[in-house]
């Protein structure tokens, strides 16, 4: 894996791309919200959001810990004008198959970078005790901190 | 202990959809597999974190390894998923 290349999850994730407090109906409504989020970042075209939920219908985002990491298709790629991630935080849960998600980590990405983010990611997940205590952050702070490099995975 | 070392066929490499694909499958397995990236991380390959933590992109070579009575069986299935592109399907 080549680390050295890649972004910082933190470099990519705007402070007004961290929403704590949401509410969604379900799935397909915590999709449009992150995708919204995506939006607002400028980092997507309207259509990224299509090819999201059609990601999702392909197969599910969910990752385990209480967390989906909904992302375009690889056709989606060309509605991506930057790499971009966004964390929504829904307290109250959102049912994502039978599953219950907590967070939502929105990823848009050009090329493969999604490959490099998405490792980076995966390896917070790892720690339960991180994975935790993402689930349960309540300021943008907490979030940057949790999603920050860990100089021992170095 | 039973290996195979396969090259990732999917064009997104192992994630998403074929990561998703791959560790339902390990899971399925009834022997626990082990799934290593070619830096020689190893991660358990029923876990869709595990998989996606390793970062692997297409063309990368990995090795699954197993074991048990049904390991040979089952490293088999998952060789052919790894050589098949799995966002195609």
């Amino acid at each position: 894996m080549s680390d050295e290349t890649a972004p910082a999850l933190t470099a990519l994730l705007a402070e007004e791309s961290i929403r704590l407090d949401e509410k969604a109906d379900d799935k397909e409504d915590a999709i449009r919200q992150v995708g919204a989020a995506l939006l607002q970042a400028g980092a997507i075209d309207a259509s990224y959001i299509d090819a999201m939920l059609e990601r999702e219908r392909s197969v599910s985002t969910f990752v385990g810990e209480g967390v989906a990491i909904p992302h375009g298709t690889l056709a989606g790629k060309d509605s991506v004008k930057k790499d971009a991630l966004v964390v929504l935080r829904f307290p109250d849960g959102v049912d994502w198959d039978g599953n219950d998600v907590r967070v939502c980590v929105g990823i848009a990405a050009r090329g493969n970078g999604h490959i490099a983010l998405l490792a980076q990611l995966a390896t917070v997940l790892l720690d339960p005790d991180r994975a935790a205590a993402l689930r349960a952050a309540t300021t943008s702070d907490e979030v940057y901190e949790l999603l920050k490099p860990d100089p021992e995975d170095e | 202990m039973p290996e195979r070392t396969v090259t990732v066929a999917s064009s997104v490499g192992l994630h998403a959809r074929p990561a998703s694909l791959f560790s339902q499958a390990a899971a399925k397995a009834g022997v626990p597999v082990t799934l290593t990236s070619a830096a020689g991380k190893s991660v358990n390959a029923a876990s869709i974190l595990g998989v996606l933590s390793l970062g692997i992109g297409h063309g990368e070579v990995v090795t699954i390894s197993a074991e048990g009575d049904d390991a040979e069986t089952a490293l088999d299935g998952l060789a052919e998923m790894l050589n098949t592109d799995l966002d195609k399907e």
